[in-house]
């Protein structure tokens, strides 16, 4: 019985097919969000408000072609779509969506998640590598740029968090913060929502897939059902970082009279307009200009936010 | 220099160069059309550029006349408040003109232009390249020329 | 250090129209930048010849999608001096009203291009939605609301009624608070700034030397502008500034524009006010006398020049035009050296290029010339080889 409680909790609820659903509302909403942010009126069509169009979309692309060009690495490029869905699938599993982690918890999970970010970077990496094509060549070696500016003031910042609650298990995390992290931590959490941005590759980091630069970047190679799973993956990672953002900052699931998950999933679409906003509000930045703001601001700031830390948990000691 | 009149140009055109400004006629108030010898073309826009600034090269107009092809340099000042349009006449068999992009750098894409088109060989040019046909284009056709007749569908 | 290429194009998603840039890169920064034209030839020049006068106006029309009114207007100029005839005062007004919606219209696109170029989505849209305004505009007057169709030989076709003008002025009061708004975007933003400013710098004296037009020589503090220098139809009558910058970058020709944009619309009003009731055309012979004429306008992308000459025939001897982005392409290249692929779309963008302006002369008929004939079996051969698949 306990058995097939897991397995429940890990296929259905709250695990991949709730995750896939997520994955296609959250599309939804950043979509009409972001339209509505530039004054268009965004999917419409496909079931009420167009909320059907990913799905739409999903199928549309699974039925199309699937090529595969000559001279690209086959066995890279077939697989990298696989691991793209994959790695946030697996890593969404130690989301406490509901309270408590849907596959388990361990003291040391943090690091694991932010480990299976940096993976899925590699495999985007050697995805454009694979492809052989000049656009995604460059679109490949500007995702490892962004990637080296991005990733250290995230793990810091998500760091201080940690060092505050004295844990590095996400769900201990989440359900031991008094008052939401957002609030304590203002720094770290903006730093925390722009390394999001540049991780999901999105305006005003979507360098690594700049449109008008490098057609469609790393992704320019891929067609069909492959570029419906890559688009599919980047949606999953939506929900993974806005859970992450959720369980670290936001205080997860804990909230008044509603059940955990009703307030876990409302502050991740929380964390996605805020997104989605972010990236009505910019123009693309430049790989250079990028990796030196990095390097210059966010780094700093967010160690300025371990350190203020330590300060206010050594003076809380000391009072 | 935005005051002077396109008499005085052309009165000093003919004083600097004797016998050799073949024709003129004006194009409205503030144009005019001057023929000169093909040989001095180079001496008639270096005098324009160092006496009157007309630094600025509009385009190179070519014309297939039957028996020759016709060039017309369009030029104007700094304030490109005057247009002078020095025409010269080549052959057309041996259609070849020495290029004035050492003059005008900005010429370089108009030579290459005309020669394309009317098969211009413009001498001296750093690249006198396929600007405009396609790579597969036949050598020797050329489409500005009155004997290519185009197929009217 | 080994160089390698990058071929923007011929279809690019930052290039709207076809159009090879074959860009030698040495990491992200550009070393050489080589241009090819010719992949939207459609041979106006060669059929100029082949139709009538007035049939020349409708092909200088289609030249370009965007400005069409200044290759109409230049075209008419050119051949109104073969007939050395005066056109009407309200005509003259007329011309420079749908001139300058036309130029409204084209730089409001361009900014909004502009903010696409630089992954600015959100700027694209709204501009785009302002920019309604001016086609509606155009259409009340014309019927159309990109081509207008507007001017004929001898004057203008449409007129604009009495009730137009409150309409005309209640737009151009939306539109002058929305520029003005954009100017302060463009301004202020610091993302737009950062991907802007110092970015394709084209020094005043290079911007001489290639031969610079429009407002890309403006952004490089050259004082030029057709309708101030060789002032057609009624200019000289309006009171407008030319604008220029002096940071000669991107930026520069950005605000270039967003302000010319404001100079039009006070353009408008005043030659919507001075107009007064009167006929809008003369007519004309069908053909022309001989004759050779030129005609300049400033198009919203710089200076314009068409050639015509007559031989006393129904239809053209030589039509020739020179657009602004061929004037521009050698100080392009020049732009681009130097910069980033990044930099790439905001510096071709900047010139606002217009490949089918450029590129409009030849028909073309790949068998000419016996070399070319292929069997079907050569034909597939060669595909084979050049494919490299079983030979």
């Amino acid at each position: 019985m306990d058995n097939v409680f897991t397995l429940i909790r890990i296929f259905i609820f709250p695990g991949l097919l709730f995750l896939s659903i997520l994955a296609f509302l959250f599309e939804w909403i950043d979509r009409k969000a972001y339209a509505r942010f530039q004054n268009r009126i965004g999917p419409l069509y496909a079931g009420p408000s167009g909320i059907l169009q990913p799905i739409a979309d999903f199928i549309k692309l699974m039925g199309k072609e699937d090529i595969t060009p000559r001279y690209v690495d086959t066995l890279i490029f077939n697989n990298a779509p696989i691991f793209a869905v994959a790695i946030p699938f697996f890593a969404s599993l130690y989301l406490p969506l509901d309270g408590s982690p849907i596959l388990s918890s361990f003291e040391g999970d943090v690091v694991l998640l932010l480990t299976l970010m940096t993976l899925y970077t590699i495999i985007v990496f050697i995805a454009g590598w694979a492809s052989t094509n000049r656009f995604s060549t460059v679109g490949a070696a500007r995702a490892i740029l962004q990637f080296l500016a991005y990733e250290i003031p995230m793990f810091i910042s998500v760091a201080s968090v940690a060092v505050y609650v004295g844990s590095t298990s996400l769900t201990y995390i989440s359900m031991n913060q008094p008052v939401p992290m957002i609030l304590l931590q203002p720094i770290g959490f903006i730093v925390f929502i722009i390394s999001m941005q540049a991780e999901l590759e999105r305006i005003p980091f979507d360098i690594p897939e700049a449109e008008s630069e490098i057609v469609a970047g790393w992704l320019t190679e891929y067609c069909g059902p492959k570029l419906a799973f890559l688009r599919f993956a980047e949606d999953l990672r939506l929900v993974f970082c806005s859970g992450l953002a959720t369980a670290i900052f936001l205080a997860g699931g804990s909230g008044p009279i509603l059940p955990p998950v009703v307030w876990f999933v409302l502050k991740m679409i929380f964390i996605v307009l805020l997104s989605s906003y972010i990236r009505s509000l910019f123009a693309r930045f430049r790989i250079d200009q990028m990796v030196s703001g990095c390097w210059r601001y966010l780094i700093p700031l967010s160690i300025l936010q371990l350190i203020l830390t330590r300060f206010v948990e050594v003076g809380l000691r000391w009072l | 220099m935005s005051t002077f009149n396109m008499e005085f140009i052309v009165k000093d055109l003919m004083n600097a160069f004797p016998n050799k400004i073949l024709d003129y006629k004006f194009d409205g108030a503030r144009s005019v059309f001057v023929s000169v010898d093909t040989g001095i073309l180079h001496d008639v826009i270096r005098y324009l550029k160092d006496r009157y600034y007309l630094k600025h090269i509009t385009t190179i107009t070519g014309t297939d006349l039957g028996d020759s092809i016709e060039l017309i340099y369009h030029l104007s000042p700094l304030d490109r408040r005057v247009l002078v349009n020095v025409k010269v006449r080549i052959s057309r068999d041996n259609p070849h003109i020495p290029s004035i992009v050492p003059l005008l750098p900005g010429a370089v894409l108009y030579e290459r232009e005309v020669h394309d088109l009317l098969g211009v060989i413009f001498d001296g040019h750093p690249s006198l390249e396929r600007l405009i046909l396609p790579d597969d284009w036949p050598e020797g056709v050329y489409p500005l020329r009155k004997d290519y007749k185009v197929e009217v569908g | 250090m080994s160089y390698y290429q990058v071929p923007i194009g011929p279809q690019h998603p930052a290039i709207k129209e076809a159009f090879q840039f074959n860009f030698i890169l040495d990491g992200e920064v550009i070393v050489d930048v080589k241009p090819r034209l010719g992949f939207v030839h459609r041979g106006i020049e060669k059929g100029m010849e082949l139709r009538t006068w007035v049939q020349g106006i409708f092909l200088a029309e289609r030249i370009c999608g965007i400005c069409n009114v200044p290759h109409t207007t230049c075209y008419c100029l050119a051949v109104e001096k073969l007939y050395d005839i005066d056109v009407p005062e309200r005509a003259k007004y007329l011309r420079i009203i749908i001139n300058e919606l036309n130029r409204i219209h084209s730089h409001l696109l361009w900014i909004g291009i502009l903010g696409m170029e630089l992954g600015f989505h959100t700027l694209f849209m709204y501009v785009w939605r302002d920019r309604e305004k001016v086609m509606d505009l155009v259409e009340m007057i014309s019927g159309n609301r990109v081509t207008p169709s507007m001017n004929c030989i001898g004057g203008v076709v449409y007129d604009i009624t009495p009730e137009m003008i409150p309409i005309i002025k209640r737009n151009l009061d939306y539109l002058e608070e929305r520029t003005k708004y954009y100017k302060s975007v463009l301004e202020e933003d610091p993302s737009i700034r950062a991907r802007t400013v110092d970015v394709g710098v084209l020094s005043t004296e290079k911007a001489l030397d290639l031969c610079a037009v429009g407002p890309t020589a403006r952004a490089s503090n050259v004082k030029s502008d057709v309708r101030f220098d060789d002032p057609y139809t009624l200019y000289d009558t309006i009171d407008f500034n030319l604008i220029t910058y002096d940071t000669c970058d991107v930026w520069g020709r950005a605000m270039v524009r967003v302000d010319e944009t404001l100079e039009s619309i006070s353009v408008v009003r005043q030659a919507l006010d001075k107009m007064r009731p009167g006929p809008i055309n003369v007519k004309v012979k069908r053909i022309p006398p001989v004759g050779e004429a030129t005609a300049r306008v400033e198009a919203p992308r710089g200076e314009l020049l068409h050639y015509v000459k007559s031989d006393g025939k129904e239809t053209p001897y030589r039509a020739k035009m020179r657009t602004p982005t061929m004037a521009n392409i050698p100080s392009l290249c020049e732009m681009l050296k130097g910069y980033h692929i990044a930099d790439i779309p905001a510096i071709v963008a900047s010139i606002d290029p217009c490949y089918c302006c450029t590129e409009r002369v030849i028909f073309i008929d790949p068998n000419r010339g016996e070399k070319w004939v292929w069997s079907y079996d050569e034909l597939r051969n060669y595909s084979r080889k050049y494919y490299g698949v079983g030979v």
